[in-house]
């Protein structure tokens, strides 16, 4: 098997929700309690992603040259080529799973110790802690639908094919048709998830607009350098011992020394 | 539809108005989807910009109640600009046929309109005829008396300019879809018309149909793949029900339903069976008779024979309209005294559910069979009622989901779809087949133990769904509907076979050849596509009638038998040996020996449409409670439709409600919310009932979007969050700007999300031709809510 990836070409999406629902149906979530809509500008529910929320419609509406736009984001893990989140979980074996053939990144909930190394790694912040449960969540890339040879829910559930899966290589091939197609329409698209972070991501946006149309969409995705001295931290702590509450002090540790630097930097400059 | 839902890939063109496809029918987005992959265009006519508007290559805002003004002036750019498809004009429509001389149009009225009886006498509506009773024409369409003529004349009144200051669109984008839209009317070039409940829901909605219907022949598109006119219907076998003829004014198969003024069979058959003396018109409906008595044949089997018309006196004769806002209106006079709702929840969707809710109040007893108990069912314990004054005894009866039974649909497309019972239904429910044949069962029983005033009709019903079984044999119902050659106790092969001699008995005509001695045709499913695919899947379950996917496709050729757009052709003539390739030709007659429109009986669609209630030509006229008035004559309203002046049926007008209201539905919820509005990730994606509204009606009410607002009608008030958004905008019209506000219906006061209902809101009028109401244009007030 190659590495997959899901195009996600959003003129085609309607904003339906049948991803979200899918999403919640196969991995057995419950409805979260809302109230009215979580933001303005459309009917986004619910306020971000959760344990219960693994995939988020979000709506952008506006106005140029006296036309209306409506514009549709769907958002959830990125699933990168080279996932900080892995490298970033501290447990041994690594509860954060890569998986070889597909790439699906996943949490292993049973190693899980809801440190949040993922989160605070992730250049997306995506993965949310359930401080009740004490694991981390966040799209699975359906890994076990992918082993038994099934799309994931959310591209099966997709009535307009704004969702495709398929093999990476193939995927970016369809968003750059996709970006001919909108460009004749006089659209001005962008690809998001092709070459952020370098290696790129497999899930591939094609955004109608440019980004600037996306307030909330991380422009240049970065993975932070203190990766590195995050693991120096903990090296001392046996990897057994390890509780998401020492994590969190060595993530606090690794805050202030970044801070300090900052400080100095600025001081330099200053100076 | 005339075509079906994956023929839309096959549209250059596609025009979703009152419609909100991309919302209601997300699925046939996946086919709009590939036409615009195929370079096809998709313009959204809309009050609101809404999913579907987000999509389209051109948003037209368009007031709601403005349609026709709006479509009319379409049709006038498309007379103006020759944009029409003169060679399908004459060869398949009316458009050459001349008109009666007394025929004439003035200040909004047609020839023949009695005031005080609210309708038309029809003598002037109607062809002048040559010696042999044949309709006169004049193919070069330049005779003043001739239809095109006349509708040219008609519609040059809705100049854009006109258009745009009756329905708020500016000129410039009605030009624009003109232009775009009346593209298709070249030869090879096609373009498809989805609509709904926006463009039906008006006391002038089948003229709103009418105005579709018209355009499409005006630009060829009927008949072809990728064109026809499409109504998206609101439920997954609304189409089932009225093929069934659940409505009151027609019998299976859309047979009518006997008026008073059929005494006889005879004389009914005579009234209702169309004559041609043309022998190039094949006049599909003079087959009435043997479509009739087979369906008298299929109730009362051994008991009906030719010496007693057939048990024809055995159906009820109509003297009055009995639809829905009748229905009601009688409950709350107490004429009606009981009710059987069978998945249904009038007291959300109404309309006018105040009254409705009432209503139900004067009812004896009231049965209601639904998968939850609903607003309806539970009517009399709503938050406020006095049940101890409520005098109705209720029946809730706990019925089966459709995956819970098994059975076909029919979808809008006409595809009979069997479903098999995937899960047993929980608890006591029961499937709605059990519950009716339980109730016939018992029915006949007591008629037949205790009498009654007329228990004919119940006592002799030929009632066999299985003998000795629990459940009945949906596999023997659809068999009945099917028909059987009584002779033999065979299943007939099709309509073909049907007799007026009593040898043989059909449930439906139109579903004949669906359940044959060859077996279900409803349960196949073959993936194989037809020769021209065009993604007809003739072998995909069954369609209605005999299987033709796209109907009239003998449009789609010349008179010679050729396609006039050869790259997606539908029907095609191959020679005397081979006849017709691809869909199932609608009359397998060689080209040029029969008319293409084969239901009518001069064998020609027509412009001039004199089988409607309301006129010929569609008229623009304002809704019952409109913002501006009539621009284009002095007749305010449909000059035909039924105005109800009882209590709780108040009409608001524009000094007091200055404020254009409309209904409709969201993805997120299914319509009177029983099944949403208990769903919790349903729930999660829309909890609270909600009403959209302009940023600039927004700050003259002092609102921020999410503060609760007061919007109030005549009829009543509810409550509800505020959308404050710019999908919405203030209509220019005839120079004054008008608000208008949008609300979903599926809210009630019970379930998981319980919200104010819409319906609250909504009047008691109706269409002229269908009785349909008028849920989609109204005036209302709204204010924040205070405390």
């Amino acid at each position: 098997m190659a590495e997959k990836a899901i195009l996600l070409d959003m003129e085609k999406c309607i904003a339906c929700r049948a991803c979200q629902v899918a999403c919640k149906q196969w991995n057995e979530l419950p409805g979260e309690k809302t109230t009215f809509f979580a933001a303005a500008g459309g009917y986004q529910n619910p306020i971000g992603l959760s344990p219960s929320t693994f995939t988020l419609v979000k709506f952008y509406e506006m106005e140029e040259q006296e036309r209306i736009k409506w514009l549709f984001r769907v958002h959830r893990c990125m699933q990168c080529v080279d996932p900080a989140c892995v490298k970033a979980c501290p447990v041994t074996p690594k509860a954060m799973t890569h998986v070889k053939e597909t790439g699906a990144i996943y949490v292993n909930r049973e190693l899980c110790i809801g440190c949040g190394a993922c989160r605070e790694y992730c250049p997306f912040t995506i993965p949310v802690i359930d401080t009740e449960a004490g694991k981390s969540t966040k799209c699975t890339f359906c890994f076990d639908r992918m082993a038994n040879g099934l799309e994931p829910a959310c591209a099966k559930a997709c009535p307009t094919d704004c969702l495709v899966f398929g093999d990476r290589d193939k995927i970016l091939a369809m968003a750059h048709k996709a970006v001919d197609r909108l460009r004749k329409k006089g659209r001005r698209p962008a690809i998001y998830g092709e070459k952020e972070l370098g290696t790129g991501t497999k899930k591939v946006l094609v955004l109608p607009e440019p980004l600037d149309y996306y307030p909330d969409v991380i422009k240049n995705p970065k993975v932070s350098e203190d990766l590195g001295l995050f693991h120096e931290l903990l090296k001392p702590f046996g990897a057994l011992t390890l509780t998401a509450a020492l994590v969190g002090m060595v993530l606090g540790k690794v805050k202030e020394v970044k801070e300090r630097k900052e400080s100095l930097v600025s001081k330099t400059e200053e100076g | 539809m005339t075509n079906h839902w994956i023929d839309i890939k096959n549209a250059d063109c596609i025009m979703i108005i009152g419609s909100n496809a991309a919302e209601n029918h997300p699925i046939s987005f996946r086919w709009v989807t590939k036409a615009m992959d195929n370079g096809a265009k998709l313009i959204s006519v809309d009050p609101r910009f809404t999913r579907t508007s987000a999509r389209a290559d051109i948003y037209a805002p368009m007031r709601s109640g403005a349609d026709i003004a709006f479509i009319d002036g379409i049709m006038n750019y498309v007379i103006e600009n020759n944009l029409y498809n003169k060679d399908y004009l004459v060869d398949h429509t009316n458009a050459s046929f001349l008109v009666d001389e007394g025929f004439a149009f003035d200040d909004g009225l047609f020839t023949g309109y009695d005031k005080a009886k609210r309708m038309y006498a029809k003598d002037t509506w109607r062809y002048q005829l040559d010696a042999d009773g044949n309709p006169k024409k004049d193919p070069t369409l330049q005779d003043p008396r001739c239809v095109f003529q006349l509708l040219k004349n008609h519609l040059s009144r809705y100049t854009p300019e006109k258009v745009s200051s009756i329905t708020g669109c500016p000129s410039e984008l009605i030009v624009e879809v003109a232009k775009t839209y009346g593209a298709t009317g070249a030869k090879d070039k096609s373009g498809t018309i989805m609509y709904a409940m926006g463009t039906t829901q008006h006391t002038v909605g089948t003229q709103n149909v009418r105005t579709y219907a018209m355009l499409q022949l005006l630009l060829g598109n009927v008949g072809v793949a990728g064109g026809g006119i499409n109504a998206l219907r609101g439920e997954s076998n609304v189409q089932g029900s009225t093929d069934h003829a659940i409505l009151f004014h027609i019998l299976s198969g859309y047979l009518k339903t006997p008026r008073v003024e059929d005494q006889t069979l005879a004389q009914y058959l005579e009234h209702w069976t169309p004559k041609s003396n043309d022998p190039k018109s094949a006049n599909w409906w003079q087959h009435t008779p043997k479509y009739m008595v087979s369906l008298l044949k299929a109730y009362w089997r051994d008991k009906a024979q030719k010496d007693n018309e057939f048990c024809y006196q055995y159906l009820p004769k109509l003297s009055a309209n009995c639809d829905h806002i009748a229905m009601f209106e009688a409950m709350y006079d107490g004429v009606i005294k009981g009710l059987i709702c069978m998945g249904q929840n009038p007291a959300v969707g109404g309309p006018n559910v105040l009254k409705e809710k009432k209503a139900l109040e004067s009812l004896d007893w009231l049965v209601a069979a639904d998968l939850w108990e609903t607003e309806t069912a539970g009517f009399w314990a709503e938050p406020g009622a006095d049940s101890n004054e409520i005098k109705t005894e209720v029946f809730m009866l706990p019925a089966a989901a459709s995956m819970e039974k098994e059975g076909s649909i029919t979808n809008s497309g006409r595809w009979m779809q069997w479903r098999y019972m995937a899960v047993h239904p929980p608890g006591d429910a029961k499937t709605d087949l059990w519950i009716l044949d339980q109730i016939c069962k018992e029915l006949k029983k007591l008629y037949q133990s205790e009498g009654g005033a007329f228990p004919d009709p119940i006592v002799h019903l030929h009632w066999n769904y299985g003998e000795g079984r629990e459940e009945p044999d949906v596999h023997l119902v659809a068999k009945e509907i099917n028909g059987y050659d009584l002779t033999t106790g065979q299943l007939v092969p099709s309509f073909a076979g049907l007799k007026d001699d009593g040898t043989t008995s059909s449930g439906n005509w139109l579903y004949c050849a669906s359940y044959t001695e060859k077996g279900n045709m409803a349960a196949r499913r073959g993936l194989e596509d037809a020769p021209n695919k065009i993604g007809l899947y003739p072998g995909w379950a069954w369609c209605w009638p005999v299987n033709r996917r796209i109907i009239y496709n003998r449009a789609s050729c010349d008179l010679q038998g050729n396609p006039y757009a050869p790259h997606k052709w539908v029907v095609k003539w191959t020679g005397p040996e081979t006849k017709w390739a691809g869909d199932v030709p609608d009359g397998g007659w060689p080209p040029g020996d029969k008319y293409s429109f084969i239901m009518k009986p001069e064998g020609h669609a027509r412009l001039f449409g004199f089988g409607l209630a309301d006129g010929p030509f569609p008229e623009h006229y304002e809704p019952l409670e409109a913002p501006v008035k009539n621009a284009m004559s002095s007749q305010q309203l449909n000059p035909v439709i039924k105005i109800w002046t009882g209590e709780m049926d108040d009409v608001g007008t524009v000094d007091k409600f200055p404020i254009i209201a409309t209904t409709y539905r969201v993805t997120e919820h299914w319509q009177a919310g029983q099944m949403t509005r208990n769903n919790p990730w349903l729930v999660e994606l829309m909890p609270d009932m909600f009403v959209e509204m302009s940023k600039s009606l927004a700050q003259a009410k002092g609102v921020k979007n999410g503060d609760r607002v007061r919007v109030s009608t005549a009829r009543g008030h509810i409550v509800a969050y505020a959308v404050v958004t710019n999908r919405f905008k203030p209509f220019r019209l005839n120079g004054r700007a008008y608000e208008q506000i949008g609300l979903p219906w599926h809210f009630g006061f019970k379930g998981l999300a319980k919200g104010d209902s819409a319906n609250s809101l909504t009047p008691h009028v109706g269409d002229a031709n269908t009785n349909i109401p008028e849920y989609k244009a109204f005036l209302c007030d709204v204010v924040k809510e205070v405390g």
